[in-house]
């Protein structure tokens, strides 16, 4: 047993095709597209032999010509029509003839003649070693058609003799089926790209044509990856990670049975319709292959696995969103970056997801080529030769079909389906929205107030309602509308460690977006959610037809009194309304129980139940309810079972649900709506306690907008949009649950370390009961958020808090031995405590261990902000950790320029998403660069930081204005995959080559994955936050229902790093509630290397732990910006620090001495000084922690832990090298310097180095002293990424993605060629989240950008033509002048800076978001005084680029003028300058602002 | 009910954080101490006049609520401060009552600036919340306006539980027995409730009137008193045992501390614990004949002790116009065992304190046995250079105080019952009642004592201690009982 599978990686990639579009055949296309794919080969991984790739591959037409001239010296005789199978198979002789054989028995059955089989030629020289350990034998079938057949008919036969073969072809992990069609081929394999045609020698015969050829390049996140999961695979090759795979593939398993199509008469005897495990890609493509081999178009198939976003576009033409509304009644979208290129032979087509996370440039050129791949450029096509070139936007489909030469665009597809059938006629006479009915609502509070509020204590005792749920959730969200806040992290026991009765829900840990995919921004990108849900019996989705429509609909998934009420009253013969009821008897047994509502559910649908309730309502004494959540996994797996789940819907009435964690719960494991009746209950009782500050219909109405709220945001941390995909995904690890409970109830929920058993979940509901049919027996307080007196112990609780408060002052470490004894001899509050060091039989000297100024140097102190902390804690903090030898981190929120070279330098620098003051300077400053992927109290979520206490001094720290609110997106605009957080490391390396680079993870289900694959992506250090690290603010679910403990994702990560071969490399840090030596100990024996410490130093500053760090008034001085209490009331000198550190590491030798282990590095693993002790709860006894020491344990060979080997990336970044070599030649020659180079795509990062180089130069250049740098051809990645004052690039041609990131300075302009075809303002220059982060400088691109321009700029200005969707998001500063259309979305969260755009189509003020903008019109005088701005930056424009565009505006500049608009902060989000006030009431969560509509003719000042 | 009259905006939107730091820190007013110190009225305003709502919205909620923490009895002190911000005194009132049975007492007489409000995150230079000011003055409301928690009415089969001691324990015991449906009747030797609250707690710090609201309330609520019966006296305890379920002994340590000095006997040294009977017995007129009043008037009085006691004996002496007071104890200022406020208080009424002196022999005049000084040992700081542990050790300089009163309070000790051995209570050594399970109700130990159906608490089994601790004592093993009952 152990805690990381390899067979869980992940992968992303680069990808493409080429297509002729006449369908002309060559050899030549082919090997463009493979010169294509080997230009993309940073977008995948190298493993550590320098030639395993993580696997490449070729889709192309079946190239029959050459089959059949090559099978004639085969004796084959291929008839009119065949097919060619691609099949790996294993190298056991044994194995491979059983797979063949049933193969071929499979294929016979459908009537195909086999042919025979042929030897696939291939090279292996050029493989590496770990290629060659796992390489396939390749061989090639050929069967022949029966005459008559059609190519259609061919392809069905073939899909199924396949996927029966499959089902029956077991234990073989080799076997494998490329491809096996009539139409395609799949060469793949574990190569670098450009051996890939000498290992497939075919692919270099020059007889082999294909007028299309598609291509992929894989970058995994293991180090052993398989030749069977390379891509492209069948029909499609993604981009990106299915987020929501674990719904989809439960969905299509409980759809199998409603898919009927006459074509594919077998498909219900099929296993599975789609892979159940394996990589989500392949999943899709299974799925992809069914819709069209069951006859349905790409079309239709594409759009309805990814459908864009349709649910708030109001401006969407009615029929197509009737179109989208009618698919979604069948099939949730596959949600997540993705970005598809897809082929059946003929047709072509590519798509992106609904948010665009996945870059697709497409080229065409003048001999009809089309080239789509991630990057621009990567064939050496002439520019001149070029007639259109642009990109593929959000949720938009690019097709083509050679045969015709037709091309379509995303309009033209959408035309033709949505006029397919009256889709909206349809839906109009069928469909009944469910809406609210206040009237309803308050006649059911009066009638339970009069009738039944005195039951409630009952209810509540039964149900574990906490008195701190009632008053501090349930009541917060009735007033807010919004989740409570809290501070300071989760310093409770994990529900499974506590001795108290904890909720079902507690043991649930939601799973999080972590570099692999992006978490979305509920709050800014809500226009890409939606929570609707359908009622109703779910049909054949290859059937289009009027009934199919009847539904019954509701915005969102949890039911008011009216809701539900109309729900049971719909008409019965379409919608049979059946409740079960949850309550057991006491003598029944839980398990018993649960097996009695699930036959009864099968009964029920069976009999025509198409809305099933399960509810806990009617409760009495002897009785106990069954938990909801149990009941609702249990019947959904049953009901999938039997092929009913499409059939009902399952609608939960319970009491349980009362935070928003509690509803994506139960809709995760299956609920399909839910009506939290109790919560409404309490709200009720609260109100008549005076407890309310608005009347209780409105609080009922804003608990449950909260709750939606709070749903939207668990979901957009996993980086799904839709509550159908959410459902069923089950996206949760459990921490505490028995195999047994999951088994029954959530089969695809990850349980690690066993738990709490139905027996135990028994005699919880027993002692509840007890309780809840005393009348005198209070409502408890359990202590669960705050400590409470005999309540939830808490591990920094006022003993702990206090004790090191007087050993740190004292600088006594008989005071540490006191505190450290209060904290090691707690109750079993963490994994580790049922750990016991095993002390050694003869101890070692103390003086033979190693000494504590090696110890000093593991430690560093975790990320804190300027901001988060007073400046003075902050650097406190630093002077400490440079004093003994660790590091601190400067946290995401910039550092003043003059600490950099003193004392107070904060070694660590982060990079957030926010880049806050993230420059070339502060980068070249750090030991460490951290990228914090996220934070263990709120993972897969942005923070806010309002502008009321945005200070003026913050404001300078993070290149921002003072009181302008500054948010922190909840991912990095340029991380939304592996291969872009390699990319971000490769930018980080060329700025500074000394610095590490660490990535800090959260402890999740694959955080070992993750690490391994982070590791690939050359970072040097990687950090494992437990789910308990602290935060100035966070919702309060999210700190205490993400993440895991750290004991079990560090030992995974170690592991990962161990089995990948890349512990050597990668310094693993752990961080979480680290207090003592012992921590440390256990740490190290789990596989740290280095440890970080929050909680521990800032205490020791003063911090009492008074949890109010959101509300600025911390009264120790540590956590606020309040100049009284910093200057009067914090207490924190470095020495306080410096006494704590020396004190933990002295205890660290005094463990080691007893453990007779002479270093840190000699323990790392050593998991049999360990023992596992027994728990005193039954919960804790059925614990089986055995997994992480094993695990854990130290490999017998290999690196057993971090050896300082540097960790360097295989592109040495040469065009950089050369540019900063050939500045430095210059340098002292001349004060102006004018250098000249071309560039290809795989020139990343260029202006890198030279930029960290200039920025610490003490003569800095200044905007007079340039350094002018020419480019010409096509810029890779983050071309002039941390540009900085004084360089200036020029660059003649296109750009990929990132341009200007991090820019503080400094210019870049981008210019087309010169006689090129093509219309430069009509297409993309630039490519996606260009300027991100940007601080200062200029860019001028003359074309258009891509998706994300100018998100998080904080002061630079840029001129472009066109910009995709969200355009200026989060901007706070500089300016942005867009000549052209801009996409969905724009100037989200935009709080600072200014905006121009020319909106010669009226179509701006459909696609801005207002919540934070005003947009005004330059017709209007008020504009002038903006009018002269405006025209200089347009004569900046043309002098840098030349623009033909600008100089037509500049021409007839008055009549354009009227076109203009500007698009500015409302006022309301900027506060006074004065800001540094006393009495600042500050809050920090982020606060949905009420949407006012535009006023354009407003008066700006 | 119809919803309309259920108020639309009731609670007022959170307060301004940073009210700790704008708004000061503010006590009830202080009589004057020429007046007050002429009577034996307390000295705070009594009025409900005190800006509860605003120092109570100072509270900062922190996560760790060390006042909670650090009260023996764990009030939920930020929740009913929350209340009482919100005005809602009612609420504030019964949240106070649901933990402590005897809110406005302690309110009066905990020395907070040693629990509660020293622990609170603002006694680090904002001043604390003023927490027992607080508690006193919504109590009081609480008892004006005569809001009362619901009591279960007896059943018929309601169990029955004895209390042998009308203090602090004892009282608790019993307000939480009754609030869980249990009868209680309680037993004491004297003529009133309250034990030391009554009689040895001066007007100035408990006016009487207090504990005989509080009788009343507890009567109400059906509490028995059997006043004036001495168990194993007037009443044998084995018939206390076969008429009750449980019994619950909270009697308290009255034996005095003596010191062995010479001069000890002579006319004019007085234990503490007599001293201050005898006024309030005197004052209150309870007519007890073995506690005569000791009236100081005139005298130059010395009280030997540092605690909360020996403030109690100076600043009766005050009160009874003594010539000069004086307090001597043995270390410095700062370790003084009493609560900071009450040597406040005795400053300001007249009381000369001295330090780091030890009594050495009580001298008498040389033609009586009246006393003429007290001769005492200097006292020298030292200070442990390794571990910062002060300790002081008696020097050979002295230095002598004239007077001719000496007031003896050094504590109290256990005087433990000769039934208690035939009832089979075991006694440590220092006759203090044993746990059954040895460990500290603290530490989550179990009140019963070695004697099935016995339980003791307060000072008989943890020495004498606070009346808080007391109360938390009553109040445990309160719920021992009823869980007992509850669970079979």
């Amino acid at each position: 047993m152990s805690l990381y599978h390899s067979n869980q990686s992940k992968d992303n990639c680069g990808f493409g095709l080429i297509a002729h579009l006449d369908g002309q055949q060559s050899h030549q296309l082919l090997q463009t597209s493979l010169t294509a794919l080997t230009r993309m080969t940073h977008r995948g991984a190298i493993s550590s032999d320098g030639k395993t790739g993580d696997g490449c591959g070729l889709l192309i037409q079946l190239p029959s010509k050459f089959f059949r001239a090559i099978t004639v010296e085969l004796g084959f005789n291929l008839g009119s029509r065949f097919g060619v199978g691609q099949i790996f198979l294993s190298r056991d002789p044994v194995k491979a003839k059983k797979a063949k054989q049933i193969l071929e028995q499979e294929l016979i059955k459908e009537t195909l003649t086999i042919v025979g089989w042929r030897d696939v030629p291939v090279d292996t020289s050029v493989c590496g070693e770990i290629a060659l350990q796992t390489q396939p034998k390749i061989e090639q079938i050929f069967v022949n058609a029966s005459p008559g057949w059609t190519k259609e008919d061919l392809e069905r036969r073939l899909f199924i003799a396949r996927r029966r073969a499959a089902d029956r072809i077991v234990n073989d992990e080799d076997y494998y089926v490329c491809s096996l069609s009539g139409m395609v081929i799949v060469y793949k394999a574990l190569v670098m790209p450009k051996y890939l045609d000498s290992f497939y020698q075919d692919l270099a015969n020059p007889k082999l044509e294909t007028s299309i050829s598609l291509f992929h390049q894989r970058f995994s996140t293991n180090t052993a990856p398989l030749w069977k999961f390379a891509q492209p695979f069948r029909f499609l090759a993604h981009n990106g990670e299915i987020n929501t795979i674990s719904g989809n593939r439960n969905w299509a398993t409980a759809r199998q049975s409603t898919f009927y199509s006459p074509l594919l008469p077998d498909l219900g005897n099929l296993k599975h319709l789609v892979n159940q495990s394996g990589s989500d890609s392949s999943s899709l493509d299974n799925m992809l292959e069914v819709m069209l081999a069951g006859g349905m178009d790409i079309f239709r198939a594409l759009r309805l696995l990814v459908p864009p976003a349709w649910a708030k576009r109001k401006n969407m033409d009615p029929d197509l969103r009737a179109f989208y509304e009618f698919n979604s009644m069948h099939m949730e979208p596959w949600d997540g970056p993705a970005g598809i290129v897809m082929t059946n032979g003929t047709q072509i087509a590519c798509t992106l997801d609904r948010n665009g996370l996945r870059p697709a440039r497409y080229v065409i050129t003048k001999d009809r080529l089309l080239t789509v791949a991630s990057e621009v450029g990567v064939w050496d096509y002439k520019e001149s030769d070029v007639v259109e070139k642009d990109r593929v936007g959000p949720g938009e489909m690019l097709a083509a079909d050679v045969s015709s030469g037709r091309i379509w665009r995303t309009n033209k597809i959408d035309d033709q389906l949505k006029h397919r059938h009256p889709y909206l006629e349809w839906l109009r006479e069928n469909t009944i929205r469910l809406r609210s009915n206040s009237r309803l609502e308050k006649k059911a509070t009066e009638d339970y107030i009069n009738v039944n509020l005195k039951n409630l204590p009952v209810f509540e005792k039964l149900f574990n309602v906490s008195l701190e749920e009632c008053e501090q959730v349930i009541r917060v969200i009735a007033n807010d509308s919004q989740e409570p806040t809290s501070s300071m992290g989760d310093d409770t026991p994990m529900a499974v460690l506590s001795t108290q009765q904890r909720n079902l829900y507690d043991y649930f840990r939601q799973q999080f977006a972590q570099v692999t995919n992006p978490p979305i921004d509920p709050l800014r990108e809500a226009s890409v959610m939606s929570l609707e849900t359908c009622f109703g019996r779910e049909h054949n989705v290859f059937q289009e037809t009027n009934g199919l429509a009847y539904r019954a609909i509701i915005g969102k998934p949890v039911l008011n009194y009216a809701k539900l009420k109309q729900l049971k009253e719909l008409d019965q013969e379409y919608y049979q309304f059946q409740s079960i009821s949850l309550n057991y008897n006491k003598t029944e047994g839980l398990e018993t129980a649960l097996v009695r509502i699930t036959d009864k559910a099968v009964e029920l649908v069976n009999n025509g139940c198409v809305i099933l309730q399960l509810s806990d309502r009617d409760i009495a004494q002897d009785m106990l309810p069954i938990h909801a959540a149990l009941a609702t996994g249990a019947v959904h797996q049953r009901l999938i079972k039997e092929g009913l789940r499409c059939a009902t819907n399952i609608v939960i009435e319970t009491a349980t649900a009362r935070d928003p964690h509690h509803f994506a719960v139960l809709i995760g494991v299956g609920a399909t709506a839910i009506s939290p009746y109790l919560s409404l209950q309490i709200i009720n009782r609260l109100s008549t306690e005076g407890k309310l500050t608005t009347d209780i219909i409105s609080a009922r109405r804003n608990y449950l907008k909260g709750i939606n709220k709070g749903l939207l945001k668990i979901l957009s941390k996993m980086g799904i949009s839709t509550i159908a995909s959410y459902r069923s995904a089950q996206l949760f690890e459990a921490v505490g649950l028995d195999q047994s409970i999951i088994d029954r109830c959530f089969p695809s929920v990850l349980s690690r370390i066993g738990g709490a058993t139905f027996e135990d979940l028994h005699q919880e509901n027993l002692k509840n009961a007890n309780l809840a049919w005393q009348p005198l027996a209070k409502i408890k307080r359990s202590g669960q958020l705050k400590y409470v007196h005999g309540g939830e112990y808490h591990a920094y609780n006022p003993d702990v808090v206090s004790l090191l408060q007087i050993a740190v002052n004292s600088g006594n470490y008989s005071d540490y031995q006191r505190y450290a004894n209060a904290v090691n001899q707690r109750p079993f509050a963490t994994l580790r405590d049922l750990m016991k060091p095993i002390n050694a039989a003869t101890p070692l000297k103390l003086d033979s261990v190693e000494p504590t100024q090696t110890i000093l140097k593991r430690f560093d102190s975790a990320g804190m902000s300027i901001g988060a902390l007073s400046p003075e804690a902050h650097e406190a903090l630093a002077i400490a950790m440079n004093t003994i030898g660790g590091r601190s981190n400067s946290g995401e929120g910039g550092e003043d320029p003059k600490r950099f070279a003193s004392i107070k330098n904060s070694k660590i620098k982060q990079i957030a998403s926010g880049r806050f003051g993230v420059d070339a300077a502060y980068l070249q400053s750090a030991e460490v660069l951290q990228i914090k992927i996220a934070q263990g109290a709120k993972p897969g979520e942005g923070g806010q930081l309002p502008g009321a206490k945005v200070t003026v001094e913050i404001a300078k720290l993070r290149n921002a204005t003072p009181g302008v609110t500054l948010i922190s997106p909840p991912p990095h605009h340029d991380i939304y995959s592996i291969e872009d957080i390699a990319q971000l490391i490769f930018d980080l390396k060329q700025v500074n080559s000394k610095a590490l680079i660490s990535v800090k993870l959260v402890s999740g289900p694959g955080v070992g994955t993750i690490a391994a694959g982070v590791a690939k992506a050359y970072a040097d250090m990687i950090t494992i936050a437990g789910h308990d690290g602290g935060t100035g603010a966070s919702p309060l679910t999210s700190v205490k229902y993400a993440g895991t403990p750290w004991e079990i994702g560090l030992a995974e990560a170690h592991q990962a790093l161990i089995e990948n071969g890349l512990r050597d490399k990668i310094c693993l840090q752990v961080d979480g509630g680290l207090k003592t030596g012992l921590d440390v100990i256990k740490g190290a024996i789990l596989g740290a290397d280095s440890f970080g410490f929050g909680t521990g130093p800032m205490v020791a500053l003063g911090c009492k732990f008074l949890r109010i760090c959101h509300l600025n008034n911390c009264a120790t001085g540590v956590a606020t910006q309040n100049k009284t209490l910093r200057n009067n009331h914090f207490v924190g000198l470095p020495q306080k620090v410096i006494n704590y550190f020396e004190f933990v590491a002295q205890d660290v030798r005094e463990w080691l001495a007893l453990l007779a282990v002479e270093s840190l590095d000699k323990l790392i693993g050593r998991t049999d000084l360990l023992e596992i002790i027994e728990g005193t709860t039954s919960q804790q006894k059925n614990l089986k922690l055995e997994v992480i020491l094993d695990s854990a344990r130290r490999p017998a060979t290999g690196a057993k832990h971090y050896l300082g080997v540097r960790n360097n990336p295989f592109d040495h970044g040469e065009l950089n090298q050369k540019l900063l070599a050939d500045y430095k030649l210059n340098e002292s020659s001349a004060t102006s310097s004018q250098l000249n180079y071309s560039i290809k795509n795989f020139d990343r990062s260029v202006g890198a180095s030279l930029a960290g180089y200039i920025a610490t130069r003490q003569n800095k250049l200044d905007d007079h002293t340039t350094v002018d740098i020419d480019f010409h051809g096509i810029a890779g990645q983050s071309f002039g990424v941390w540009n900085c004052t004084g360089i200036h690039l020029n660059l003649t041609g296109d750009a990929n993605d990132y341009v200007g990131k991090g820019m503080s300075g400094g210019q870049i302009a981008i210019r087309p060629p010169k006689n090129i075809q093509y219309v430069a303002s009509r297409g993309a220059i630039v490519g996606n989240t260009c300027l991100y982060g940007a601080t200062g400088g200029k860019l001028f691109a003359a074309g258009q950008a891509g998706e994300r321009f100018g998100v998080r700029n904080s002061g630079a200005i840029s001129v472009v033509e066109g910009v995709g969707d969200h355009g200026c998001e989060y901007m706070t500063g500089g300016a942005i002048l867009i000549l052209g259309p801009v996409g969905e979305n724009f100037a989200a969260g935009m709080t600072g800076g200014i905006a121009f755009v020319l909106d010669q189509r009226d179509t701006l003020i459909k696609n801005v978001n207002p919540e934070h903008v005003e947009c005004f019109r330059f017709s209007d005088n008020e504009c002038d005084e903006y009018t002269e701005q405006l025209f200089e930056m347009l004569e900046q424009h043309v002098a840098a680029t030349g623009s033909d565009w600008a100089t037509r505006i500049i021409k007839n500049f008055d009549n354009y003028l009227d076109y203009f608009m500007l698009v500015i902060p409302k006022a309301s989000c900027q506060s006074d300058d004065d800001t540094d006030s006393d009495s600042d009431y500050l809050e920090l969560t982020a606060v949905e602002q009420p949407k006012s509509s535009l006023v354009p003719l407003r008066i700006v000042k | 009910m119809k919803l309309d009259q259920i108020s639309k905006h009731q609670t007022k939107l959170p307060s301004d954080p940073l009210n700790f730091l704008q708004l000061k820190r503010e006590t009830p007013d202080k009589r004057a101490s020429e007046a007050r110190r002429i009577d034996f009225k307390e000295i705070y305003q009594t009025d409900l006049g005190y800006q509860s709502a605003n120092q109570a919205a100072r509270c900062l909620d922190c996560g760790n609520p060390y006042c909670e923490w650090k009260c023996p009895l764990h009030n939920y002190i930020p929740n009913w401060l929350d209340y009482v911000a919100n005005e809602k005194y009612q609420q504030a009132a019964e949240l106070m009552y649901e933990t402590n049975p005897l809110p406005e007492i302690c309110g009066r007489v905990c020395p907070q600036d040693r629990l509660c409000e020293q622990a609170c995150t603002l006694n680090t230079g904002f001043g604390a919340v003023t927490i027992g000011a607080i508690e006193k003055n919504i109590t009081d409301r609480a008892i004006a306006n005569k809001w009362r928690p619901t009591v279960p009415e007896l059943t018929k089969n309601a169990k029955k539980v004895a209390i042998i001691g009308a203090g602090p324990a004892g009282l608790a015991c019993a307000d939480q027995l009754a609030r869980h449906g249990v009868k209680a009747v309680v037993f004491d030797k004297y003529p009133e409730i309250g034990g030391l609250l009554t009689f040895g707690i001066p007007g100035f710090k408990l006016e009487k009137d207090v504990i005989r609201k509080r009788r009343v309330f507890l009567q109400d609520i059906g509490v028995e008193f059997r006043l004036n019966t001495d168990v194993g006296k007037d009443i044998k305890f084995e018939q206390i045992r076969q008429e009750f379920d449980d019994v619950f002994l909270a009697m308290g340590t009255y034996t005095s501390v003596i010191a062995d000095l010479p001069g000890m006997n002579s006319k004019g040294v007085y234990k503490a614990l007599d001293y201050l009977v005898g006024n309030i017995n005197q004052l209150e007129k309870f007519n007890m004949t073995e506690f005569p009043e000791i009236n100081l008037k005139g005298k130059k009085v010395v009280v030997l002790g540092g605690g909360d006691t020996a403030m109690d004996c100076v600043r009766t002496a005050i009160r009874q116009n003594a010539k000069k007071v004086t307090c001597v104890y043995r270390r410095d200022e700062h370790s003084m065992p009493g609560s900071k406020t009450e040597v406040n208080n005795a400053k300001e009424e007249g009381v000369e304190f001295k330090f780091c002196l030890t009594p050495a022999s009580i001298e008498q005049q040389s033609d009586s046995d009246l006393i003429q000084s007290v001769v005492f040992s200097k006292m020298q700081e030292q200070t442990d250079q390794e571990t910062g542990v002060k300790s002081f050790l008696v020097s050979e300089q002295q230095s002598i105080i004239e007077c001719d009163a000496v007031i003896v309070a050094f504590g109290f000790k256990a005087s433990p019952q000769e039934w208690f051995t035939t009832a089979g209570i075991e006694l440590n050594s220092h006759g203090l009642v044993k746990n059954s399970d040895g460990k500290s109700s603290e530490d989550g130990g179990s009140l019963r004592t070695s004697a099935e159906n016995i339980y003791a608490g307060g000072d008989m089994v943890r020495g004498a201690d606070l009346v808080v601790t007391a109360v938390a004592e009553g109040v445990k093993a309160a719920q021992e009982i009823v869980a007992k009952y509850t669970s079979c």
